[in-house]
Formats: structure tokens, sequence, C-alpha cells
């Protein structure tokens, strides 16, 4: 894979002048060689290094953005296999068909689905990212007005999808500049369609029946001026997808092959007709390798799943996910519920408030910033420990939403217990709650 | 550049594990490439989803997950036998729940009996898992396993703090042992270690690393196996080489976005049953992508969904 | 093994295979050969006959061919003069005893009118004649044995002969049963007195279920404990039948037995005991029989006598190397970490140990196994019972160790747990270490009936239950007596002094074992530190000391040995063993690690480092900063950011996590030219590792290196420390140039 940030860094100039807005060469070098920093940022750098740096760090799998202003969605870039390896970069972006066979009242659903059903999670809100407009009527006209009612309905980035040509142009003019996604480029008319998104400012599915075919013209549409192409390598049913993805991946990553290194799209809408399968269709492509997956609908029931193991599957493995400090209420707590305090690593707040919601007593939960780690993590970083927990307690207000001062401490850290209530002082009272957070329901109801 | 697949050989290949008797026995494991990757290497053994009942319900269970079984609810063998008859389960994973001594406390005794009782009454493989209390599960299981000698159970789990009764008694009398760790690949390998020290073969060893359903750590759980599956086929661990099972139904079901309702968060949606049976298929299936060879499941569409995937991709 | 035991081995061996062959043919005549013979219930035949030889006697006519082969084992008996330096003859006349006396034992269950057993019985009751129970059956051996495997039954005991008498034969008992082992009996001494028989007077329960076996009063009624002992190889170990040194090895290593040998040794008894050795399991006589001391097939010694029955058991522990647990810590108050962080306020307090009014102090340390008695708690000087409430004491805890394979260098991490291990009781505090020790107990601790033997009771028990891989006994003094606790802090404050200096005076040349750490792992993968004496894990917490006894401890753990193998590179620290090693430990990510270099395969760097050292080209120096400063350095990165670019068990050359004890060792970065090429560290830190850098400035030649390390108050970007160092004349300037060295 790419440079070490030192051997970056003897490319670049060393003369600290920090115009890249890193203070020294070496701290823009570290930031280049961890994809964090554009290597444009320094005006310095020699044409010959620009050379050696840019073939380098070129992603082996390209990143193709879709769709304009803040919800443009990048997918690609990926540059490993298995996510404890280096994070999966990109999440697979979810997108909906609406077709012009539909009736307004259902494309209006649907659209209206895709811009409202979204989750608040760890601090991010968890939606899906764009909308497939399908052509089947083969009226470029009737397209066409779909394609434009769809621009005034979602800001969210749009896929144009029409076998005849004809009303694919209709469809990709009407989104000239929206940066939308074009369906399909194919061997026969690769040319053409390379054409048509230059001149609209659109990216390129490259479809065709096999890894093969595929591999064959993406060149040509390269050639054409188009760098930002998707694959579809034909899978209709869930062993060839897998097996598609998969080899897609293998082949940008390891055998470098640029004919290949773009995401993929899976159209699981066209594999059944069943909703249940087609979510299990759509984890499988977040997983291992979809970039973009094309689904039925945006309901509720089936995308609170889909995002959230999408966002797990997406998360850095060494940086945990992290909840915003402060009270939380749980069963919609009184002055005299009971108090908890542990740590905001996401893991432990979500089993933690799960068993207190399950055990339906009211409860505050007081979530203390110590930079995402567990609790016995952050106790012996000195992070979770008497003297900064006390001011934490103190500062968060719960005191004046409580009519009693007890205060109920993980477990695991039950040592901290005298201490804690030393720096707490005499007003408080410290209770060693459980060890293990499926302990809590019967803590609660026992107190 | 046109393509040519590429295709990962590896020196090791993950053990097998057999359960159950006579021709109704299964065998878990044995796949030589990752999971689904049947272009790399041999998977000689599907994942098998084993369906789980219950000797006694927790009262706040979601409808969702007691409608399938309303009418058995309280007998597990009954609810064994429909799983079997009705839903195909091809094997049964007892959850004695009630020996938990923070609920029903039942004895060693009781347990033991029911096991042979469900063992009389079905004819698939019978997995036995005891309630997660350390000293407890020791006693009940150590018992079953005696009761039951030579019956080829899998009996679990046994964790670092009482591993020594359960492997023992597996040991004694027959039976197959899951071995749990604290999501953690060392920790997992050692636990490994530790059981067939005391004499247990590996391939009566099967690896839970501790399964967190999605929201809830499924990306733990996911890269552990990952590590564990890679380190048995591509570096030739042998200690790492026990086949894997997740215990995930009873962690699916108690996720707070399968139990509310749309009332208490109107953001997810009013079909519960949709919501659930999602939830635990898709963590089931993320396990088994991660390398799993051997799912505890709850819910019936649930199961199916995945088994279908399971059939498809290895097909 | 002593001739005198030899000789009067095989004279027995001798003669009870004469006395079986005897035995043997009437009962053909008697039966005739086709008569079936068989222990009861068991699918192993004549056990030990079948395990050791894969023969199966299942019939008389099979029995002569079984005298044939003790025929072949016996050996001659040795000549008067003759010196014989070694076991083998008295082995095989061991051998040959077992197998003759298992014909011997099955030839009882013949007519079962005439049997003396209670056959699969596991308990005799009143209304039986007898309380002999014979050869245990395999559902009594599958039963108690997974009590073996699991380690609920560390051990068997079999005891021949008889005691002393009644109350010292229930004091054995009692005192093996305690450590919950089975003892498994057989025999009687000369006057026909069997220790079951004194158990049975004395009104004990005998029985499986009380552990106290009485298997016959025979003295081949003992081989019914080889039966078992080798049914368990064949049944957990799987081992096969007739693969005799499997069967043994899985005897010796898995069941953990000795023999009792009660009152007089007579031949028969030698010769029996000689048919133990081949199972591992020694023997330990009251009597004065010459001894066998040298190790070999068993763990330890072979026949140790002349040790009184009151000592015996304890004997015999140590013998057999046997590890005991102790299930609870018999000590009036709760135990368990949910009273580590308990505080006891003044006024709630009964009695203040040591602490700043007073001395206090705590030193563990190891001797030979004969002069620690374990479970020995004393207390020299005032005790609770002695003092008023609000007392003040000054207290000295001298923990006396033993163990095979307790090491010194063991010592200051075992006197680091009393910490932990006193906090866990409810009503004591105990806080500080060495000689600032300053506990309180609480009155409700006292009410509860606590004295100050109590911490002997908690720290023996825990002591035995974490640390019994290293630790076999524990005695603890508690001294209280001012003078007393003055005297013994003078002998610890010498061996402290002695503990620093000792992994001081080690290097890594001459060490050839170094030890990995793998614990970060868990969520950085590919990371491994490699400890070596001058070089801790980076976290600070792990020295080479305490990685090789937690490798002692728990040698599946974390930490495992690397033998470092030919060098490769010695600038570098580059070894062919640690790469080796490195290789599948990391995943294979990372190929070679330098120990001492910064800019060539640097080590890893997970994330829980204390502290990253940088290079600043530049300069031509190398900068450090720790965890504790979040300002700007003159790398251009915070601790922060460099953290996030540096950690995740990557290799990233120019920078590496490092603990900070690391800067002091004469290894820090040595390739690169060492603490030479310090120039740049945050204020605090400086401060805090002055006489370190100081010291080691010297030793480079450069005393005044600290006044040459500029710190934030010099500057936080190169181009102003640069001007500093040029200043002070700071000798990395005139080192080879950084970047030439890559
Ligand atoms: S702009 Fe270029 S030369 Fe200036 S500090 Fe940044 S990398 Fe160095
Ligand atoms: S940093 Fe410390 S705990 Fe982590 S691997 Fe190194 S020595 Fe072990």
């Amino acid at each position: 894979m790419g440079l070490t940030g030192i051997q970056i860094f003897k490319l670049l100039p060393k003369t600290n002048c920090k115009e890249c807005g890193s203070p020294t060469c070496l701290a823009f070098a570290m930031a280049l060689a961890g994809g964090k920093a554009e290597l444009d940022k320094c005006p310095y750098v020699s044409d010959e290094a620009k050379a050696t740096l840019s073939e380098a760090s070129a992603p082996p799998i390209r990143g193709v953005v879709i769709g304009t202003g803040d919800k443009a969605k990048k997918v690609g870039e990926e540059l490993v296999f298995y996510r404890h390896e280096k994070t999966f970069l990109n999440p697979t972006a979810i997108a909906c068909l609406v077709t012009d066979a539909m009736d307004d009242a259902e494309v209006d659903a649907k659209i209206d689905n895709l811009n409202n059903v979204q989750f608040e999670r760890v601090g991010l809100t968890l939606e899906a990212d764009l909308l497939a407009v399908r052509c089947v009527s083969g009226d470029a006209g009737k397209f066409e007005a779909l394609v434009k009612k769809a621009l005034g309905a979602t800001e969210k980035g749009l896929i144009i999808m029409a076998d005849d040509f004809a009303a694919l142009e209709a469809g990709a003019k009407a989104a000239s500049g929206k940066g939308a996604l074009l369906y399909a480029a194919t061997a026969d008319n690769c040319d053409q369609v390379a054409a048509l998104a230059k001149e609209t400012g659109a990216s390129v599915v490259a479809k065709g029946a096999s890894i093969e075919e595929v591999a064959d013209f993406t060149g040509k549409i390269v050639s054409g001026g188009v760098k930002d192409i998707v694959i579809d390598a034909g899978a209709r049913d869930i062993k060839s997808m897998f097996y598609n993805d998969n080899q897609i991946r293998r082949a940008a990553l390891k055998a470098k092959n640029r004919d290949l290194g773009f995401p993929t799209i899976d159209l699981v809408c066209d594999m059944t007709d069943d909703p249940y399968k087609e979510a299990m269709l759509a984890s499988l492509a977040i997983a291992k390798y979809g970039a973009i997956v094309v689904m039925s609908d945006i309901d509720k029931e089936r995308m609170l799943p889909l995002f959230v193991q999408r966002l797990n599957i997406y998360t850095d493995p060494q940086r945990p996910m992290v909840m915003d400090e402060g009270i939380y209420e749980i069963n919609k707590p009184g002055p005299d519920s009971p108090v908890i305090i542990t740590t905001n690593f996401a893991l432990t707040y979500f089993i933690v408030a799960a068993e207190i919601e399950a055990s339906r007593v009211p409860t505050w939960l007081l979530i203390m910033d110590v930079e995402g780690m567990s609790v016995l993590t952050a106790w012996s970083a000195g992070k979770f420990v008497a003297d900064a927990m006390a001011p934490f307690v103190v500062k968060s207000g719960i005191r004046d939403k409580i009519n009693h001062n007890k205060i109920i401490i993980p477990g695991y850290v039950a040592q901290i217990s005298g201490e804690f209530q030393e720096e707490l002082g005499s007003d408080w009272e410290v209770v060693i709650g459980t060890r293990e957070a499926s302990d809590i329901p019967a803590f609660l109801k026992a107190l | 550049m046109a393509f040519s697949a590429l295709t990962e050989k590896y020196s090791g290949k993950m053990g097998t594990l057999t359960f159950g008797s006579g021709d109704q026995a299964i065998t878990v494991g044995g796949q030589a490439a990752m999971p689904f990757c049947t272009f790399d290497g041999e998977i000689p053994n599907k994942p098998i989803v084993a369906m789980e009942v219950y000797d006694v319900v927790d009262p706040e269970w979601p409808a969702a997950v007691v409608d399938p079984f309303k009418d058995v609810i309280n007998d597990p063998i009954a609810w064994a036998k429909k799983n079997i008859d009705e839903y195909g389960a091809k094997a049964i994973c007892l959850q004695l729940a009630s020996t938990d001594p923070n609920g029903e406390n039942k004895s060693a005794d009781y347990a033991a009996e029911l096991v042979s009782k469900m063992i009389e009454a079905i004819s698939v493989p019978l997995v036995v898992w005891g309630s997660g209390n350390v000293e407890k599960d020791a006693e009940v299981l150590s018992k079953i396993c005696e009761v039951n000698e030579g019956k080829n159970l899998l009996i679990g789990p046994a964790v670092e703090e009482n591993y020594k009764k359960i492997a023992a008694a597996c040991l004694g009398y027959g039976h197959n042992v899951v071995s749990q760790s604290p999501i953690d690949v060392n920790m997992a390998k050692q636990m490994n270690i530790l059981i067939s020290n005391l004499g247990l073969p590996m391939d009566k060893i099967i690896m839970e690393p501790s399964t967190g359903a999605l929201g809830y750590g499924v990306e733990y759980s996911y890269s552990v196996m990952e590590r564990i599956s890679l380190a048995a086929l591509a570096q030739n661990d042998e200690k790492m080489q026990c086949p894997i099972t997740n215990d995930l139904g009873k962690e699916c079901w108690k996720a707070r976005e399968v139990k509310l309702t749309e009332e208490e968060e109107p953001a997810f949606g009013p079909d519960l049953e949709k919501r659930g049976v999602l939830w635990e298929a898709i963590t089931g299936f993320d396990m088994l992508l991660a390398g799993s060879n051997l799912l505890i499941m709850r819910n019936p569409k649930a199961v199916k969904l995945v088994e279908e995937c399971i059939d498809e991709l290895l097909a | 093994m002593s001739k005198l035991i030899i000789t009067a081995a095989i004279r027995g061996a001798h003669a009870i295979v004469d006395r079986v062959e005897g035995k043997v043919n009437a009962a053909i005549q008697e039966y005739g050969a086709d008569k079936e013979v068989n222990l009861p219930n068991t699918a192993y035949y004549l056990p030990v006959i079948y395990g050791i030889t894969g023969y199966k006697v299942e019939k008389l006519g099979d029995m002569p061919g079984v005298i044939e082969k003790c025929r072949q084992l016996l050996p001659e008996l040795p000549a008067e003069n003759a010196w014989l330096p070694y076991l083998g003859p008295g082995l095989d006349a061991g051998m040959a005893t077992a197998f003759a006396f298992e014909l011997e034992e099955s030839l009882l269950y013949l007519d079962p009118d005439k049997c003396p057993y209670l056959p699969s019985k596991e308990d005799p009751e009143d209304t039986d004649p007898d309380i002999w129970l014979g050869a245990a059956d395999d559902i009594i051996l599958r039963k108690r044995g997974v009590e073996f495997v699991d380690g609920s039954a560390p051990g068997f005991a079999a005891v021949v002969g008889a005691a002393k008498d009644v109350e010292t034969a229930i004091k054995i008992a009692k005192e093996l049963q305690e450590k919950s082992i089975y003892v498994f009996m057989a025999s009687s001494n000369p006057n026909g007195v069997s220790f079951a028989e004194q158990l049975h007077e004395g009104g004990v329960q005998v029985g499986w279920n009380t552990r106290l076996v009485p298997f016959g009063k025979p003295t081949s009624a003992a081989i019914h404990a080889l039966g078992f002992a080798t049914r368990a190889a064949l049944t957990f170990g799987g081992k096969t039948p007739g693969d005799f040194k499997e069967v043994l090895k899985y005897s010796k290593d898995r069941v953990f037995a000795f023999v009792l040998a009660l009152d007089e040794v007579d031949d028969e008894k030698y010769a029996a005991a000689a048919g133990c050795i081949n199972w591992g399991y020694p023997t330990i006589a009251d009597t004065d029989i010459p001894e066998i001391l040298p190790t070999g097939i068993c763990t330890y010694e072979h026949v140790v006598s002349n040790i009184p029955q009151e000592e015996i058991v304890s004997k015999a522990i140590e013998v057999r190397g046997l590890k005991i647990t102790i299930a609870k810590i018999d000590i009036p108050m709760s135990y368990g970490p949910a009273f580590e962080g308990e505080r006891i306020k003044k006024d709630a307090m009964f009695v203040e140990l040591g602490g700043p009014k007073s001395v206090g102090f705590e030193f563990a340390y190891s001797k030979p196994l004969d002069q620690v008695e374990d479970g020995k708690f004393t207390v020299v000087g005032p005790n609770i019972k002695d003092i008023e409430a609000g007392a003040l004491l000054p207290i000295g805890i001298w923990i006396e160790l033993a163990g095979r394979k307790l090491q010194e260098d063991f010592e200051p991490i075992l006197e680091r747990q009393c910490h932990h291990l006193l906090n866990g009781a409810e009503g004591v505090l105990h806080i500080g270490q060495r000689d600032i020790v300053w506990m309180r107990v609480s009155k409700k601790a006292v009410e509860a009936g606590f004295t100050l033997e109590h911490f002997g009771t908690i720290l023996h028990a825990k002591l035995h239950n974490e640390f019994g891989a290293i630790v076999d006994k524990v005695q603890v003094t508690i001294f209280t007596d001012e003078e007393k606790v003055k005297e013994h802090l003078e002998v610890a404050r010498k061996t402290w002094v002695e503990r620093d200096n000792r992994l001081s005076d080690m290097n890594d040349e001459t060490t050839e074992t170094y030890y990995s750490c793998s614990l970060c792992q868990s969520f950085a993968p590919t990371h491994v530190c490699v400890v070596t004496p001058e070089r801790p894990g980076l976290c600070g917490a792990y020295n080479w000391l305490d990685c090789r006894a937690s490798h002692e401890i728990n040698e599946h753990g974390p930490n495992q040995p690397i033998a470092k193998g030919d060098v490769v590179d010695e600038r570098l620290g580059k070894w062919k063993g640690v790469d080796e090693f490195v290789a599948p430990a990391s995943g294979n990510a990372f190929e070679s690690f330098s120990a001492y270099s910064i800019l060539v395969d640097p080590m890893t760097s997970c994330g829980c480092f204390e502290a990253i050292a940088a290079c600043l080209f530049a300069a031509n120096g190398v900068m450090v900063v720790d965890r504790d400063y979040a300002g700007e350095t003159p790398c251009g990165m915070a601790f922060s950011t460099l953290a996030g670019s540096v950690g995740g068990g990557l290799q990233t050359p120019g920078f590496v996590g490092i603990s900070k004890f690391y800067i002091g060792s004469k290894k820090f970065i040595s390739a690169e030219g060492g603490i030479k090429r310090l120039c740049w560290m945050p204020k605090a830190l400086k401060e805090q590792l002055k006489d370190m850098i100081t010291a080691r400035g010297e030793e480079e030649g450069v005393p005044n290196l600290y006044d040459m390390i500029a710190t934030e108050e010099n500057g936080t970007d190169e181009e102003t420390v640069m001007a500093f160092l040029m200043e002070v004349g700071h000798p990395c300037l005139e080192m080879q140039q950084l970047m030439e060295m890559m």
C-alpha cells in the first residue's frame, strides 16, 4: 500500500512554511500518509515528487461522489478486506427506487420515506442516501418528468436508470450538474454514455453480464473523460452478488487492476420481491463490499437494523463510538429516582440503557466523557476515577433534579467508592452497583 | 487489464465438531475458506441454526417473539417439538434460564431431568445452555453431563471461571463443550488451550467469542471472529481451529430497538415483528459472514431467512 | 535407588508372584480355565494389566500368561556387594507386583458368596458386615474421575498400614479431607490394625462420599488405587491400552497421588511402593526406612522416610508438588472486590496501623521449603484484645514464602499484591507499600471478631489461590512490637535495595530469553511488545521481570518467552528468534522488529504508550512527549495527533511509543545514538526524569545534557528549538544525519 510518513516527508521541501495548514512538513507528511490531507495543499512540492506521490497515493478503488451539496455521498476508496485491518471508509450508500410506472402517490410516499426516515444514534443522523429513478415506460418524456420531480422532491443524489439511451439522455440532461450517477453504460454504448456523463457532470455505472465483460470497457469510459465509474457486473442473485463484490475488490486491491478499481452497485430490488429477503441482501452488501445498494423502499422497520449494521461495520475499530456527556433520562425519572453513573463508551451506554429500560425503573443515567473508554479501561487509564468524577457529578446539575443523595457506580470500579465518597463529600452517598449490566434490572428493582 | 479470478489458498483449515447421535448427528466446521468463499476452498459443512427454547420465559418478552410459540411457551419440550415439526429446526438449544440464582433458581437435578426428557422427546441434536451464572452453571451443567452420559450433547457456556468443572464433565461423560471468551482473540485461544489441557480433544470444543447484537457490539464480535478465522486458516494456528458458535437470540431480543413500541419511540415504526425479525436475522447473518458455524436463534421467521441465505450462498 | 530398598522390593515381588501363581493354579483347578474373571462393572478387564500391556484377562485361563509376564519382569536379587545405580530392576519388580496383586484381588470375586468386598457400593452401611469396598466400578470411576480432571479433587493418598492410634488416624484423614484429597485405604500393620478400621472405630464415616475409601485389608487391595489411576488415563486421557509410556505419564502428570506408608514397611510393601513409583507416585513413610531422593520418575523425591505422623500430610503434599486452593477465606468479615475501595473514617476506626504517625511496612521473601510452615500466622506484640478503640500501633507484615517454582525475582511482585489482597476484606483499609504502609481496621470488623492473625489468613488464602503456580507455602508474622518492627524493617530495607539493583544490573546482551506481551492485541490486533531487561513494555506497566513472573503464573497468557537466538544486527537490536516470533504473533503484519531503533523497523505502538518519541529531522534529534502534556510540540503534532497516527499496532518509522522508564535505559534508541539525541521534552516530564537523564548524560560524556534539552519554555516549533539547541551546543547537532540512517 501507500508510503509511510517518513517516505513522504523525504519528498517534501522540509521548510516548515506552514502554508499547507500543518505546522511542519513532517506533520503534513503524516497527515498525507493517514489519508487526512491532500497533496495539493502544499504549493512547493516538486513535479517529480508530485508524480511519485500521486501514483502511490491514488486509491486502488476510486472514490465516487454522487449528488451535490450537503447530501452528496461518497462511495469507494476502500483499502482493505477486513475491518480490523483498517477502518472501512465510506459506508455503503442505500438508495431507494422509484420508477415511471409508479403512480404519483407511490412515488411521493417513497421519496417521503427517503427524506424522512432517519434515526439519531451516537450523535449521528442515520439515513438513506440516494434516489434511484428508473425508466420502465421507455418514454423519454415521461421519464424526464419523473427526474425533474425527483430533483424537486429531494436533495439527495440521483441514480438515473434507463436502458434506452434517449431516455437516459433526457434524464441526465434534466439532472445536469447535480452529480448524478447514470445507469448504465454497456459494452455497446459506453462511448455515448461517457460523453453524456461528461457533458452533464455525472458519473457512470458500467454494466455487464459478468466481471470480465465490465473489465473490458471501463478503460474506454475513462478515455472518454469520465473517471467516476461504478460497476454492476450483472449479479441478480445472492451468490453471484457475493462473488462479484468479493472478486472486484480483490482485483482492485490485490491485482491492482485499474479496470476494476471502482466501487460496485448491487440492485437488490431486482433480486427479490420479498421485503425481508431484500433486507438480507442489503445487509450482505453492507458487510461484504457493496458500495451502493438499491432497495425498493426506505421503511423504518427495515432501515433501523440496516442503518445500525452499517454504522457498526463502518466504525473505526480503534476509535470507539462515543456518547455526549450529560444526563440521560430513562423511563421518565423523577426526584426520587436512582442515579447511575457510567462512561460515554457508546456500547456501555447502549447496554446499560437497554437494561435500565427493561427494568422499567425510572432512572437518571449520568454519562461521563472519558474519551469513549469502557468502565474498566477508563478507570485504569485514570479517567474514570474519583477526582475526575466528582467535579463532573457536581457540574452535571443532577443534584437539582433529585431529592435524595445516592449515586450508583459500576461494580467494576468498586475500589474507587471510598475515594469517590470523600471527593463528593458527605452530602452524597456512593452505592456500589452491579458488575454486569445484565444484573441491573434485579439491582434496580431491589433498591 | 483483463479480469482473472483471484483465489486464496490457506495453509490451515477449521476443525470440525459433531454433536448429537445416530444419523441425526450434525457436524459443523471443517471449512478451508473464509465464510461462503467456496471459490477459495472447500466448505464441507453448512452452518447450522439451532432454535432455542426456554424453560422459563421472561414476562417482558415482546409479542413478536412470543407469538410464534404462544401455545407452547410454558412447555419447553412441546416448544422444541413445534420448532422441529412446524419450523423445521435442525437442532434445538435448551436455554436453562430457570436455573439462574437471581431468578427461579431451579436445581441442577431439575435441569438434568429436563434435559433427559428433552433428549427422549426429540430426535435432532441438542445444545444445552446454562443461565450464565458462573457458579451455578458449573453445578448444573456438570450434573447434566453426568445424568445424560454418552448423549454427545453440546454444553455451555464454559468460561474462564468455571471451565474446569464443565469441560471435565464433558470429557468424563462424552459431551462437547462451548468455550466462551470475552470478545478477545487471545482470550479465545487461551480458553481453547486451557480446555484442551484438561484432556478434551479440540474436536469437542466450539468457541463462543461473546456475541453482540446489532447496535450492541456486533462489530466487536464480527472482527474477533474474522481474526479467529484468519488465524485458523492463514496462520494455521491449531489452537484457533475450533468451530465458532454464537448465542445471539437472547442478545437480539432484549435490544430496545426491538422492544419499544411506536408510541414509545415513533421513529422506529409500527411493525415490531418486522423490526425484531430483521434485528435477529441480520445479526445472525453478520455472524455467519464473520465465520460462525452454529447460530442459536429464536424467531422462526428470522431462522428461515438466515437458512435461506446459507442455502443459496452455498448452493 | 537405595540398594536396601531395591533388595527388599525384589525379594517381596518374588514372594508375591510365587504366592499368586499358586493361587491362580488352585483356582484353575477348582473352577476350570474357562471360568470368567472380572472386577465389578468395568469395561477395562483387569485395568492395570490391560492398561499397561493391552492384555485382556477375561477368564482364569488368561492368568498364567500374566504370571509369565511377571516372571519376565522379575529381576534377580542383587548380589550382596553389587551396586545398582539405577531404578530399573526395582521398577520392574514393582510392575510385576502390581500385576500379581491385581490377579490376586480379582480371584476374590470368583465366588460372590465368599467375596470380602461390597461390590459397586459407594459407602458401607451399618448393616453391612464389613467396611471394605474393593475395586471401584466404572460409574464411580467416571463420577470421581471427573473431580480429578476439573481439579476439585487435587489428588489421592493411598494409605497403607495404620496410624499410631485412632486419634492420629482421624487427624490425618481430616487433614487430607480438608484439602479435598481422596484417601484410598488398604493393608494393615503387622498387628493386623488398619487405617480404615481405625477411622471406622473412631466413628468416622468412610466411603466414596466422604472421600475416605476403604479398598481392602490385604496389601494387594492397594492395587485398586493404581487401577483407578490407570482407568483415568484410559477414560479421560484417551490413552490406548498397552501404550504404557503414555498411560504412566498421564498418571504422573494428571493424577496427583502419593503413598503414605504408616508403621512398619515389610518386603511386600516395598514391592508395592516400587510399583507406585512406576505411576509417578512417591512414598512417604513415618518409619526410618532408606530414602530415595534423587528426582527421576516421580515429580520430586521417590521415597521419603522418617516423617512424624503429625507432619506426614504436609510433607506428602510438598513432595508430590500438589497445589492447594482455599475455597473460603476464614475471616469473620466479608471479602470481595466490592470492599476494595472502602474508606474507614476516624470515628469508625478501631485501630490505625503504621502510617505517617508510626511505622508500617510489609515484606515478602522466599525461603527453602522446609523452613516455612504453611498456614502459620503469628502476632508479635499487642493484638486487638490488648488495645482500646482508637489506638495506634506500628506494624510489620512479614511474609515468608516457599515454592518449588518460586524465584527471588518474584518476591517484589508478590509483595506488591498485599495492597490489593488486604483491601478486599470488609473493614480493612490498606494504603501504600514497602515502608509506607498505612492501615486501618474498622470497629465493625473488630466486633465481628477480627484479630491481627487474620491478615495472615487473607494473605495465605489469596496467595495460594491466585499465585498457586509459584507459591506452595505461606507463613505470616505480624509485628506490632515497636522494637521488633524496626529491627525487621532494617532487614527488609537491605533487601529492597538489592532488589532495585537487580534489574538494573541485567542487560540485554547476557539475557537469552526475552518476553512478549500481547495484551494490547485486543484493540491493536497486530501489536506485540518485545520486552527485554533494558526495554520495558511501552505502557510502562510490564518490565522483563513482570513478564517472566506473569508467564510462570499463567503459561498460556499474553506473556510468552522468546528465545532471542542469533544476533542479526547488534546496533539495531535485531535477533533471529525475535523476528521469528514477531511475524506470526503480529498476524504476519510485520517481519522484523528492532529493539533499539526509531528509524528502521521500530517496534509497533499499540495505544497505551506512556510517551512517544519522534524524530526532529531539522534538529537532527529526537523529541519525547508524554500523555500528560497536551500542548504543541516541535514536530508539529500534539500528543493526541501523534498517538492517532502512530498507534493502532503500526510500525511508523521516525516515531515510536515508549515507556518513560526506557528513556533512562542505555538502549534508548541506541541505534540512532541514544540519549544524546534527546533534544526536546515537556518540562514536567523532564523534571520527573531529572536524575535518570543526568546520570545517563554523564555516562555518555555529556554531564550537562539535562540543561541542553529544550522544553516548551524554550519553544514548540522546530526553528526556535533549533536556535536553542545551537545556543547550548546540543550534541545531536553534531551527530550523523538522521535522514541518512534510514
Ligand atoms: S506547505 Fe509544503 S513546504 Fe510548507 S510546511 Fe506544508 S508541506 Fe512543508
Ligand atoms: S503496552 Fe503494555 S500491556 Fe500493552 S502489549 Fe505492551 S507491555 Fe503489554
